[in-house]
């Protein structure tokens, strides 16, 4: 617990945090706003199509504040000090301290865990008020199945963003393959033009807990293949699973190396 | 000791180039974005291949994986100017070199001479793979077609990388860096063309649109596309703005 307290207050006192923060708080309500701006052109005009996606997908790009939140976890642990002021590493004190590197891991988990629920139900509710604000009358109830989706859809992916950089130790690759993964030219949706098994992949698999409800939306790509619970189940498979690699990986290489 | 000023420039140059190659990351992130879009060349191949056969082009596929490979010159640029900044090297730079101005320019101008060669083959390689694979299937275009959209993108890898040196060198840190400029490139700035269509004219100026006109290839169904020398100028203009103004609070700033 003393663990878990101390990981927090690490996570708080990172300048890049409030990045995070910001990034994951009001972009979704940004985008939301704007898509239900376009949204209720349509409704006027009597071809709305989506209505039980509005908002949806600022939820679903604003999961970048989380993947920061996740990759800064880890990077700023093995982020080198400049030399004037020692040349060290945070890791090193970190596990001076918590010397069960099992203990580390799981509490640094928890932590992320903690925050990233956190501000996933800020962003629910600055998106809701945002859709509501913009849409008025013609706003879709928020159904609590998907918000509990998005909930889990931010914390596995930020967990993933924590496995990810555990295994790089370097903040650089991890930020720019997820960030770019989770915008609108994502991978997923590439691959997927290749073979259809990329349904499974984590994003995509994850996306499906508050996603693709109804069958309207544009293509055939974004047809649902999974059910929202076993959407969540793959996703957290990917998470189990990586996890487990870089659990595996961090108890057995030397800090220094 | 008096040095004359065309051999200072020379050993300026000299130095950021040395700087820039031995960094570690750099070349891994080199090579990272080569096998990367070697991957994507493929995937976008096998997808093209599967759809209608001999309606796309090769150019189009092979350039495809421009959307992505512009991430890696991204991270080189500011992998440039802001590893001056991890730890203390920066005081030491400043130190031999004390022409601030001087120092910053020719660190733009060693990324240039760098980035140049390897977005002109990571560039080719993505539309020599693609031509190998479809050459059966798709029409068979001349290579002097060929070459203007490889110019056109190498120059707009060039610029994006440039551009993304002059943000890293005043924003100073890696991580704020790289949450901006990839936000804006893969989240805002596609976004906005989806959500806001009623701007889309003046989405046109901004770098990276201007700069995808630069290897496009003109479709005649868009009202209001630039020509490539427009995109060029366009971008080119946006560049040397934030260059000059990086260099302006460079000079200002303490180190």
């Amino acid at each position: 617990m003393r663990a878990f307290n101390a990981e927090l207050s690490k996570l708080f006192s990172l300048p890049g945090i409030w990045l995070a923060f910001l990034i994951g708080a009001i972009a979704p309500a940004v985008i939301a706003a704007l898509d239900s701006i376009a949204e209720k052109e349509e409704i006027i005009a009597g071809v709305s199509t989506r209505l039980s996606e509005v908002g949806y997908i600022g939820l679903v790009l604003g999961v970048q504040g989380v993947i920061i939140l996740g990759v800064l976890a880890v990077s700023s642990e093995y982020l080198t000090e400049s030399s004037e002021s020692g040349g060290g590493q945070q890791i090193t004190t970190s596990l001076t301290v918590v010397s069960s590197r099992l203990h580390f891991l799981l509490a640094k988990a928890g932590a992320v865990t903690v925050i990233s629920i956190l501000l996933c139900i800020v962003a629910i509710m600055t998106t809701v008020s945002a859709t509501h604000l913009v849409l008025g009358e013609y706003a879709p109830a928020f159904e609590w199945q998907r918000l509990i989706g998005a909930i889990c859809y931010w914390t596995f992916t930020a967990l993933l963003a924590l496995g990810i950089t555990l295994l790089t130790k370097n903040g650089i690759i991890p930020l720019a393959v997820l960030m770019i993964n989770s915008s609108v030219v994502s991978f997923s949706v590439l691959l997927y033009r290749v073979t259809k098994l990329a349904v499974y992949l984590p994003d995509r698999a994850g996306a499906e807990m508050f996603m693709f409800t109804s069958d309207t939306f544009t293509g055939s790509l974004f047809v649902r293949y999974n059910t929202p619970f076993t959407g969540g189940l793959v996703m957290l498979a990917w998470v189990v699973v990586i996890f487990i690699a870089a659990a595996i990986v961090f108890h057995r290489r030397d800090v220094a190396a | 000791m008096s040095v004359s000023s065309s051999r200072k420039i020379t050993q300026i140059l000299g130095a950021e180039l040395d700087k820039l190659v031995t960094l570690p990351l750099i070349g891994l992130t080199l090579m990272g974005t080569f096998i990367l879009n070697l991957a994507l060349a493929a995937a976008f191949t096998s997808a093209g291949l599967q759809g209608a056969a001999g309606t796309q082009s090769i150019l189009n596929i092979g350039l495809a994986s421009m959307g992505y490979l512009k991430a890696g010159f991204i991270i080189l640029g500011i992998l440039a100017t802001c590893s001056e900044y991890t730890g203390g090297q920066i005081r030491t730079t400043l130190t031999t070199i004390p022409w601030r101005g001087f120092q910053l320019s020719a660190k733009h101008l060693a990324l240039v001479i760098i980035t140049i060669p390897v977005a002109f083959i990571i560039a080719a390689s993505g539309i020599l793979y693609t031509f190998i694979m479809m050459r059966d299937t798709a029409e068979v275009i001349e290579i002097d077609t060929m070459i203007k959209p490889l110019l056109g993108a190498t120059g707009y890898l060039t610029l994006t990388t440039l551009l993304s040196a002059a943000i890293g060198a005043l924003l100073r840190r890696t991580t704020p860096a790289l949450v901006v400029l990839l936000g804006y490139y893969f989240i805002v700035s596609p976004l906005t063309r989806v959500f806001l269509p009623s701007i889309k004219n003046y989405l046109n100026f901004f770098p990276d649109t201007a700069g995808s006109y630069m290897y496009m290839p003109p479709s005649s169904d868009e009202l209001n596309v630039l020509t490539p020398m427009q995109g060029t100028g366009i971008s080119m203009i946006w560049t040397l703005s934030f260059i000059t103004v990086a260099i302006v609070f460079y000079r200002k700033r303490d180190a």
